[in-house]
């Protein structure tokens, strides 16, 4: 394998009395798509947020292309290339859902310049045809893919998605995969957050399952459906063979 | 609003003068919107366009007015570099403010930046021997002549508040349209998100107050130009000035070119009214006309008049320029 883009280590995050995060460390390979799964409240999104810049790690490093991240602010990581959606999607709900993705277009380009790769990003996640409509009045699968489209607009080297498939059917899931699938064509390494077992199954090279912030396991989707831990804390019973 | 009327608009703006007495009470009235106009559209840039609700202007404000008429007064500066050095001076207090009072939201910034304001007005009150101190400060009279500002009759100067209105109003529309303006807009609505997809809010923050601050200062060169005489409680004051400049931007409706202009020449022309009518009736009723008329302005339409007025011409509420 060659040098990691993104290589973590001993990432502890405590919040008050709950260890959020407790010495996790991974490293995702240039163009892997890694999937992260764990229950609800095992630490997923704040393994993000850490990652992100938005909140400050107790310890531990992260590394992207060998630069350290840790205690640089959110814009400066998402500058150097590594951008993050939002879970319960944080768009900018009085613009157009054009203007929303233009902002992420800025990152790297004058007006003028965003505004048309922002219609190419709409263009990627199907979005095309609304560019025109207030982010506020579209539905939950809609801002999620606005979301991810605003995102991709930054050209991140390593994107984030934090449960972007959640309330979308299947169709639309479909779709999402395929589009992620693309982007890694392109050049681009994803971490994806999400419950929904078969899409990650299907989507991912390597999954890390985590709870109660610590890393349970790591391997090939074939190995986490078949790990006896992640299969009593994560899948429960019905999913044991 | 279409290029034309804009035009129009400011032709006859531009022509009205001419119409009415030189040394007129309607012209100094109608000044003192255009003045108003501008420090709403200054604010607008903070206020509106990052939803900032500065309650401390004044102090740039007052920070411009005694800046270049101690200068005029000690060496005989032209109001004209008093200008440039009143928005140097502006933009460094407003950076100066805007560092410490930046991570506030809300009512704290609000507070804060009332602070700031009134901070100014102590200091200068207290330093006496360079700002006159409670007493007060004149402008010196001396030749007429453009290069010192002093001018025969009331057009001229009317003349120069209008064309600092367009300047201000220029410069609001180009960060509106442009890149900083769709930064503020997304430090508006969420910030985290903005930090997120690489908006250095922090930077985009300094940047509008201190290009609002500058401006705000400069308009302070010509109110002293234009009032001669001013004091500490006038030109830092908080309802003076501070709240006043916000309540034109607010009346006439937040984040919008057209809104602190529309609200100025309501509001203004009002608050005279109001005290030329009914000063001599009661203590305190024209004051209270005016606030009452204000409240219901904004009961009627908390989004401004702006946005009455488009609710009147297309049906859907959201539709707006």
């Amino acid at each position: 394998m060659s040098a990691p883009i993104l290589s973590v280590s001993g990432l502890s995050k405590r919040f008050g009395g709950l260890q959020a995060l407790h010495d996790i460390s991974f490293d995702v390979a240039r163009t892997e798509i890694l999937g992260v799964i764990g229950p609800n409240g095992a630490g997923k999104t704040t393994l993000f947020n850490n990652l992100a810049g938005l909140h400050r790690p107790d310890a531990g490093t992260i590394m992207l292309d060998g630069v350290s991240l840790v205690g640089l602010k959110p814009h400066r990581i998402a500058g150097l290339g590594l951008t993050k959606t939002f879970q319960n999607v944080a768009l900018f709900a009085e613009s157009s859902v054009l203007d929303n993705v233009l902002i992420g277009g800025l990152l790297r380009h004058g007006v003028a310049e965003a505004r048309a790769f922002a219609l190419h990003c709409l263009e990627q996640v199907g979005l095309a045809g609304i560019a025109q409509k207030q982010a506020g009045e579209l539905s939950f699968p809609e801002r999620a893919r606005v979301e991810v489209a605003r995102a991709l607009a930054t050209q991140p080297k390593i994107l984030l998605l934090d449960e972007v498939m959640a309330a979308l059917n299947h169709a639309e899931m479909e779709a999402l995969m395929a589009l992620i699938r693309r982007l890694r064509e392109g050049g681009l390494t994803v971490i994806v957050i999400e419950h929904h077992m078969k899409a990650m199954l299907a989507l991912c090279d390597r999954i890390i399952a985590i709870s109660f912030g610590r890393k349970l396991a790591e391997g090939s989707p074939a190995e986490i459906a078949r790990h006896p831990e992640v299969v009593a804390a994560y899948l429960g019973r019905a999913h044991a063979v | 609003m279409s290029r034309a009327l804009v035009a129009l608009a400011l032709l006859a703006a531009a022509l009205l003068p001419l119409a009415l007495e030189s040394e007129g009470y309607a012209i100094h009235v109608l000044t003192l919107a255009l003045l108003f106009a501008a420090l709403g559209q200054a604010w607008n840039i903070v206020g509106g366009l990052a939803n900032q609700m500065s309650l401390g202007h004044a102090a740039f404000f007052g920070i411009g007015a005694y800046a270049a008429t101690i200068l005029q007064i000690r060496f005989g500066l032209s109001p004209w570099l008093g200008l440039v050095v009143a928005l140097a001076l502006g933009g460094l207090a407003a950076a100066l403010i805007s560092l410490p009072t930046m991570r506030l939201r809300g009512h704290y910034f609000a507070l804060a930046t009332l602070a700031c304001g009134e901070v100014m007005r102590v200091i200068a009150n207290t330093a006496a021997p360079l700002t006159g101190g409670p007493a007060g400060i004149s402008v010196p009279f001396g030749a007429e002549g453009v290069w010192m500002m002093r001018f025969e009759g009331g057009r001229p100067i009317y003349w120069l508040m209008l064309g600092a209105l367009v300047v201000v109003t220029v410069v609001f529309e180009v960060i509106r349209r442009g890149a900083l303006g769709y930064r503020l807009r997304a430090v508006r609505e969420n910030i985290a998100a903005a930090e997120a997809i690489g908006v250095d809010t922090a930077r985009v923050k300094l940047q509008a107050a201190v290009i609002s601050g500058a401006l705000t200062a400069a308009l302070g060169v010509l109110y002293a130009q234009f009032n001669f005489f001013f004091d500490p409680d006038t030109v830092f004051g908080v309802a003076s000035i501070s709240v006043r400049i916000a309540l034109m931007a607010i009346i006439g409706g937040i984040g919008t070119a057209a809104g602190p202009i529309l609200g100025a020449l309501i509001v203004i022309p009002l608050e005279e009214f109001a005290n030329a009518a009914l000063s001599d009736r009661a203590a305190g009723l024209s004051q209270l006309v005016y606030g009452a008329v204000l409240i219901a302005m904004v009961l009627v339409e908390p989004r401004g008049l702006m946005a009455l007025r488009f609710s009147w011409t297309f049906r859907p509420r959201r539709a707006s320029a």
